[in-house]
């Protein structure tokens, strides 16, 4: 028995290897993706986003404000522009991504104690052009605006504490948790990985299964094995070594990420095999795992939050294991949290598995039953 | 004049004999239109909430005091978030973040009132999960406005206390005001873009994917790809034969994908029609000549879908519609020009959102068509070296 079970495991493990599309994707895909998908956000925040001013004041306060928000590190003055009409022309033409305007009397206005508003017109197409811009600004204005007030209140007598304590009697201080830089890669890769892993994981096994009749329950539970196996191998390198490599913050426990990661591959596994049963042909099930690659992120609630989601689709979407996999290994790997807030995902994943394996069962025996 | 109408009859023969294949092939009828339809109605169905509201936050309330009250009462009310628990500790709260519980945790430290009274500015801490970052800096802007709205009042009291008007002590508060808009798009809607790149960008990997199968399934076939040159007459009557059902298909779902974001879903649309038809066919036409240039270069069916899920599937990122363009490194704007669908986002935006005249859309238009000659002059070449009679059917062809 066992000796016939060893016999299987070896089997399964040649077969992936003689398989041409199941070795590119189940070795090779996996890391390939890994190095391809992170390119475009490798510099993780927006730097030196170009500016226009148009300074209608021309004093040194305006200038004093220019200088603060040129030195913020999200954006840079990268034009002066006489007026709207040609700052905006350089915004159709991309030259500049956001435009602000120092109406004229800005200094006499502050200096005389009134408010001295300014304008400013970001990118609203791009959310994170858009909000990089705005909080630049009123960083910017904010720190200038304090300033000038500080010195009136300390200019008319009033001691620098007493100052600084009508000017902000409340100090609130924000404190970014968990990805402290703000960085794009930070906040989506490591939900991009746990995707890959199950995608790639899916088309091996539809370019091992699908079209093939199956093979007995014990060479099936070797092969499962093998799939679990060699796809924990590759969850240490896709969620812990890539991380280090592209020095995104990961403070979790890898035993507590194991907990979660062996059931989850499991369920994926057993979904696996049964798609490969329901879709007949190789070509499908890639064709079919592609397309649904993107959709799955969306639903995994990471970029989305699944409170913006109707309740019933994400009811329905807890079909998929990386539904709830991606939030509780990004919780484990990125936030750190202990198994005890991940243990209903374990479970969930546990459930999937048993589901899905009794699928391919009754999808094997619906398709024999004819024949037979 | 016979010698037009004998290569009309090619393009029709192809034509036929494709629409033959399409019909014996329920599966591939079925993701020639439905299926992307479906993929758009679950995306839809995604965003349609817009931005969410009442995210979850914890509150850890060590003063208890009128104040701090007022504070929780306050942030409750702003329509971002909702105050969904009262730890009794900071560790508590940290934990309710780990658990996915909250979003963010508000700590007012004990004696938070009576130091604002004695001028001690006292700190209130907003610490918010940024690793989920939608969700993260959605709570963080807006619990920390209401703050911010907390502590300009007591500014505003304490400026009036020492002599000054209402309206100059308010005016003070925020020396510096800033009038933000968002030029183009004033109500932020921010989730109508998010849709309308997605859909294009999932569209991408159906278009180049049939465009594979359909050249792929030729040249693994019996007959080989030579069947289908000599039924076309030349290369372009075959290509364009064996392509013209899918160049429809996924016209219709572009465009009707649009009608439904246009039409129902009140997006608007601000520029031309004409110029907006004829970039979008266009890109259709750009991405079937890559997913054949990909199928003639890969070896088998498989290789050849594997080609384009390599292309196509990562390509949202790189079209710089969530994180921009001008951030990525060298190598990922390199890679994103080469995809018809980053030019074709930018068209859209330029002509649809930005109503920018024509000339500003000149070079990504050329870029879009000739990403679309290039993959097409590839495809072609392949296809005439791929479909040269072999030396045996030279022989048989001559007969």
């Amino acid at each position: 028995m066992i000796a016939a079970f060893c016999r299987e495991i070896v089997a399964a493990l040649g077969a992936i290897w003689t398989d041409k599309g199941a070795r590119s994707t189940m070795l090779g895909a996996t890391l390939f993706f890994s190095a391809f998908f992170p390119q475009p956000y490798l510099n993780e925040v927006v730097r030196d986003l170009p500016v226009a001013v148009i300074d209608q004041d021309g004093s040194t306060l305006s200038r004093e404000l220019v200088r603060r928000i040129d030195a913020a590190d999200a954006v840079a003055v990268a034009r002066y522009a006489p007026d709207m009409p040609s700052a905006r022309s350089l915004f159709l033409k991309r030259e500049v991504h956001g435009i602000v305007v120092i109406p004229p009397r800005f200094e006499r206005d502050l200096l005389a104690g009134r408010a001295a508003p300014i304008a400013s017109f970001s990118d609203g197409g791009y959310f994170l052009l858009n909000s990089s811009m705005s909080s630049a600004l009123s960083n910017a204005a904010r720190s200038l605006g304090a300033e000038v007030q500080i010195g009136r209140l300390a200019a008319s007598g009033v001691d620098m504490a007493e100052a600084m304590a009508i000017v902000e009697p409340l100090r609130v201080t924000t404190i970014p948790l968990f990805n402290p830089a703000g960085g794009y890669a930070s906040f989506v890769l490591p939900a991009v990985f746990v995707l890959i892993l199950q995608q790639t994981l899916l088309m091996g096994i539809g370019n091992l299964k699908a079209g093939r009749r199956p093979g007995a329950a014990l060479s099936t539970l070797a092969d499962a094995i093998v799939y679990v196996g060699l796809y924990s191998l590759w969850a240490g390198v896709v969620l812990v070594w890539l991380p280090w490599v592209y020095r995104l913050p990961r403070i979790g426990d890898v035993a507590v990420m194991y907990a979660v990661v062996v059931p989850f591959l499991a369920a994926v596994t057993a979904m696996g095999i049964a798609v490969a049963r329901l879709i007949p042909t190789k070509e499908g099930v890639i064709f079919f795992l592609v397309v649904l690659g993107m959709p799955l992120f969306f639903l995994s609630g990471v970029s989305w939050p699944a409170e913006a989601m109707p309740g019933l689709l994400h009811a329905i979407a807890f079909v998929i294991p990386s539904t709830t996999a991606v939030p509780a290994l990004v919780r484990v790997n990125q936030m750190g949290a202990d198994i005890r807030s991940v243990e209903t995902t374990i479970f969930v994943q546990l459930g999937l598995c048993l589901a899905y394996s009794l699928l391919a069962v009754l999808v094997e025996r619906a398709k024999g039953r004819p024949a037979a | 004049m016979a010698r037009r109408a004998h290569l009309a009859a090619g393009f029709r023969r192809v034509l036929l004999a494709e629409l033959r294949q399409i019909g014996a092939r329920p599966g591939l009828m079925f993701m020639l239109a439905p299926f992307p339809l479906l993929l758009f109605a679950l995306l839809a169905v995604v965003f349609h909430l817009g931005l969410p509201r009442d995210l979850p936050i914890a509150v850890v309330d060590l003063d208890r005091s009128t104040l701090s009250r007022q504070m929780v009462r306050m942030v409750d009310a702003a329509p971002d978030v909702a105050v969904a628990r009262e730890a009794g500790t900071l560790a508590e709260g940290r934990q309710l973040l780990l658990s996915g519980k909250a979003y963010a945790v508000v700590l007012i430290p004990v004696r938070t009132e009576r130091d604002v009274l004695a001028g001690r500015r006292p700190e209130v801490v907003l610490f918010y999960n940024n690793q989920y970052m939608t969700p993260g800096s959605l709570v963080a802007r807006s619990v920390g406005g209401v703050l911010g709205t907390v502590a300009a009042g007591i500014s505003v009291e304490a400026r009036v206390a020492r002599g000054a008007d209402v309206e100059s002590a308010t005016q003070a508060v925020t020396p510096v005001p800033v009038r933000q808009s968002a030029l183009f798009n004033p109500s932020l809607e921010y989730v109508q873009f998010l849709l309308a790149a997605v859909m294009p960008t999932v569209l991408q990997i159906f278009i180049g994917a049939s465009a594979a199968l359909s050249f792929a399934r030729d040249r693994q076939g019996v007959a080989g790809l030579g069947r289908s040159l000599r039924l076309g007459g030349t290369l372009f009557r075959t290509t364009a034969g064996k392509l013209a059902p899918y160049t429809l298909a996924y016209l219709l779902v572009l465009w009707g994908a649009d009608a439904l974001l246009f039409g129902p879903m009140g997006a608007r649309f601000g520029g031309s029609l004409a110029f907006h038809a004829a970039y979008g066919l266009v890109f259709v036409l750009a991405s079937q000549m890559l997913g054949a240039a990909a199928a003639l270069v890969a070896r088998d069916t498989v290789s050849a879908l594997a080609a384009v899920g390599v292309i196509a599937s990562p390509a949202f990122g790189f079209t710089g519609i969530t994180f921009p363009r001008l951030s990525m490194n060298g190598f990922s704007r390199f890679w994103a020009d080469l995809l018809p669908v980053t030019h074709y986002l930018e068209l859209r935006t330029d002509n649809i959102l930005r109503g920018a005249p024509l000339e500003t859309s000149l070079p990504a238009f050329g870029c879009l068509l000739g990403l679309a000659l290039i993959y097409g002059g590839v495809a072609l070449l392949l296809l005439w070296r791929h479909g040269r009679p072999r030396p045996v059917s030279a022989v048989e062809a001559g007969r």
